[in-house]
């Protein structure tokens, strides 16, 4: 009797978890519907797409296994590296154009003119609009003979055709994406705005002058927000698909042909117009394009590799070297 | 110990909030299967547009009234029973009240079976109708599939091969344009009965041609008096653009279409690819006679990004005195009636003609179209099977046709008396006697992209007519061998 009571006790005992141990268990609890989320929603898919990535699928029949032949085909395809060509220029021309754009703009905000505000408000408007809607309205203002080359006229100048222009197209997105540079702004302000003012005060007690302050104390200050906004600047332009989309379709204009002279056949358009068979021998040509997402995976997590390590040199965290 | 009661309390929590999600998960029906990832507005409106006529005067035949269309379809089972859905694009107002009549005819012949019409649309409908099938549940029992692509989805498992029912039924394609037929057949089996076609014509605008001192009822018939034509036609303004143009082989067409008026075959009819023949080499070298007439490729692209849809369009603006289209460009025209402005500054509204397509060799022009198809693993086969019989018959055809201006798949529809009645009509009929398909390679459907890719180097000078094309031929020779 007393045996069993013991028995019990040690049982329930058992079941008593330790308070940290309870703690892990409510935090994982908390954290589950993100983590099944990212299993059943990424994380599969992924690991689905790195197998299909070595098969001839095309959705409705069975996986064909190919081995190499989806990566090997990659290398000799010219588009591949068209479409490369075309999405490295515009990670080098954009990033650069739009990071220096939207500092300037921050430290014009940051000074405190009459009317920041309302600028600051319409910096950001553009963004609360649907991309899709608004890439209509660019390819209306950046027509031939559209608003954009009107104001040109103005001042005498002829402008190009734009999306109609192989050698202009990639520059018009390039205009068109500083219109959304409203996110990249604010981030900056808020930055900026976290500067301590104690540090101003004393370079210029020691005679700094605007300049000497933006140079030495607002950059190393700002830098690791600047990081960010270049990392995920890098990546997002990599993946640029929407923009391409419509305007490399517009009018009658097939995607597959990936815009004037192909100037528009991004990355991330090639992948599509394969996937979904508007090049290529034809079909869903799934496995061809699971090929293309995991090299742009690589690509890009070495370009982010390659910036954690170079960030060392120039970021300047305030906790460190304290 | 009140700590841990708040602890269980919120493990209770939680656990709910997980149980909840996973039971939305499960229980959740998932509507549509992914679709494109842009918006459909990015898609092009499928050959065949949109324009309601102006107030057609056809009236359609009472329901159960005389039949217009001479000849009848193929027996019907009023038997079969069941509830299908219908998956279709025509949401303008006059096609999806064309399809409802032709819907309201089928269930009149079958009053067993009940159809429901669902829109897609059309940048979304193929995608969503292959990640059903793939998905093997949530496919419509009855879909209209682009022909030209039919044997690829063949190819791909994605349609029901009907072959064995149009052989019980004693379907054997004779009903219908020859090509509309040879386009749904997939080693030798058919994949979908041929429902709407089209057919490229020339759109001649005649006050143009009076302007120009040419007689506005004779439009040019071969290659050689397009270019005499267009010397007249030509209009330049004062800093030497120009305000207006004869034609042009790139604008609403393609450099293929008018290669079959130079006896292009682009793939013999043993499916081998043959795009660098004399005359292919020839029919490029044409085309870019036309581009360096109207100074250059770039210069091209700017005159054809000045337009928009109709009536903002080449033709309706009259910039452009010829064009290439489709017959259903015609309800167009009616819908928007145009007007010009004379040489005198008046406004008159602009009056047009429609012939064949200018040849060098041969009458010859190309169609695009559409087909009924029975996604694999539908639910009601049997069911779908008889509706699409129904709407493929003359009577059927003969309402849609009447209704959308558009050309029937079925001969006999196309030659009710009704739609004969006007001789514009008469002479798309002609025209359907000097068209095809186009070309289908099954080892590489898409060997078109290898032209395409080259012509703009041909249009901009990189690369010569005839290297241009053997490249091309070689690379679809290469990719054939994959």
């Amino acid at each position: 009797m007393a045996q069993a009571i013991q028995q019990q006790d040690v049982a329930r005992r058992k079941w008593i978890l330790r308070p940290a141990t309870r703690e892990a268990i409510t935090g994982w609890l908390f954290a589950m519907p993100w983590i099944i989320g990212f299993i059943v929603f990424t994380l599969g898919p992924m690991i689905f797409s790195l197998y299909t990535s070595f098969t001839r699928y095309n959705i409705t029949t069975a996986p064909v296994w190919i081995g190499m032949e989806n990566y090997q085909a990659l290398f000799d395809d010219p588009r591949f590296y068209i479409s490369l060509r075309n999405t490295f220029w515009l990670v080098a021309v954009k990033i650069p154009v739009v990071v220096i754009a939207s500092i300037c703009i921050a430290l014009l905000l940051n000074l405190d003119l009459p009317g920041a505000r309302a600028f600051r408000a319409i910096f950001y408007l553009p963004n609360v609009l649907a991309g899709v809607a608004a890439i209509f309205l660019w390819r209306w203002i950046l027509a031939p003979d559209g608003l954009f080359n009107r104001a040109l006229a103005v001042f005498g100048i002829s402008g190009p055709a734009w999306f109609y222009d192989p050698l202009w197209t990639k520059p018009g997105i390039v205009v068109m994406g500083m219109w959304w540079i409203g996110g990249n702004i604010l981030i900056y302000l808020a930055s900026l705005k976290g500067i301590p003012a104690q540090l101003y005060e004393a370079a210029a007690i020691d005679g700094a002058t605007g300049w000497t302050k933006t140079r030495y104390i607002t950059l190393p200050m700002l830098s690791p927000t600047i990081f960010f906004q270049v990392v995920t600047g890098i990546i997002g332009a990599f993946q640029i698909f929407t923009t391409a989309y419509i305007i490399a379709g517009q009018g009658s204009e097939d995607v597959g042909k990936g815009g004037p002279s192909q100037s528009l056949l991004f990355y991330v358009l090639y992948l599509y117009n394969r996937a979904f068979g508007k090049s290529g021998p034809g079909g869903f040509q799934m496995g061809y394009a699971s090929a293309m997402a995991w090299i742009l995976f690589l690509i890009i997590l070495a370009i982010t590799l390659l910036q954690l390590w170079l960030a060392r040199r120039w970021v300047y965290y305030e906790s460190e070297g304290q | 110990m009140k700590a841990s009661t708040y602890g269980r309390w919120w493990q209770f929590v939680a656990l709910l909030t997980l149980l909840s999600l996973v039971l939305a998960a499960c229980g959740a029906d998932t509507g549509q299967p992914g679709g494109s990832p842009a918006a459909s507005g990015a898609a092009t409106t499928p050959a065949g547009g949109e324009g309601s006529p102006a107030a057609s005067g056809a009236a359609t035949t009472p329901a159960g009234g005389e039949q217009g269309a001479a000849g009848n379809g193929p027996k019907l089972n009023k038997d079969v029973s069941g509830e299908i859905t219908f998956w279709h694009f025509w949401g303008s107002p006059v096609r999806r009240n064309a399809i409802r009549r032709v819907i309201a005819i089928c269930n009149q012949q079958l009053p067993n079976i009940k159809v429901s019409e669902t829109f897609k649309p059309f940048g979304d409908i193929w995608t969503a109708n292959i990640a059903a099938v793939a998905a093997g549940s949530g496919m419509p029992d009855v879909i209209v599939e682009d022909r030209p692509q039919l044997p690829q989805r063949a190819r791909d498992q994605v349609d029901e091969n009907l072959q064995e029912l149009a052989a019980r039924d004693g379907i054997d394609g004779s009903a219908f344009w020859p090509f509309t037929w040879k386009q749904t057949l997939y080693e030798g089996n058919t994949y979908g009965i041929p429902y709407e076609t089209d057919v490229r014509v020339l759109f001649w605008n005649k006050n143009a041609f009076k302007e120009a001192g040419l007689d506005p009822e004779k439009p040019p018939t071969t290659w050689e008096e397009v270019e005499q034509y267009a010397d007249k036609l030509d209009k330049k303004k004062e800093d030497g653009s120009y305000e207006r143009i004869a034609f042009h082989p790139l604008i609403k067409a393609g450099t293929d279409t008018f290669g079959y008026t130079n006896g292009v075959n682009w793939i013999s009819d043993d499916s081998k690819p043959q795009l660098n023949t004399p005359e292919a080499v020839e029919t490029v070298e044409w085309v870019k006679k036309w581009v360096d007439r109207y100074s250059g490729w770039s210069e091209l692209q700017k005159f054809r990004g000045s337009f928009a849809a109709p009536p903002q369009d080449e033709f309706m603006s009259g910039r452009v005195a010829m064009v290439t289209d489709i017959n259903g460009y015609t309800s167009q025209l009616d819908f928007y009636r145009p007007r010009l402005t004379n040489a005198e500054g008046k406004q008159e509204e602009l009056s047009w003609g429609v012939s064949f397509l200018p040849y060098s060799k041969e009458r010859s022009s190309t169609s695009g179209g559409f087909a009924l198809s029975i996604p694999r693993g539908a639910p009601n086969k049997d069911a779908a099977w008889e509706f699409i019989k129904c709407a493929t018959s003359p009577e059927a055809q003969a309402s849609w046709a009447r209704d959308t201006y558009a050309m029937p798949a079925n001969q006999a529809a196309a030659k009710d008396p009704v739609l004969l009645s006007d001789p514009r009509w008469q002479f798309f009929v002609e025209a359907m006697n000097h068209t095809s398909g186009g070309n289908y390679l099954p080892q590489y459907p898409n060997w078109k992209e290898q032209l395409e890719q080259r012509y703009e180097k041909i249009w901009t000078g990189e690369l010569e007519a005839k290297a241009a094309l053997d490249e091309a031929q070689q690379a679809v020779e290469a990719q054939m061998k994959k």
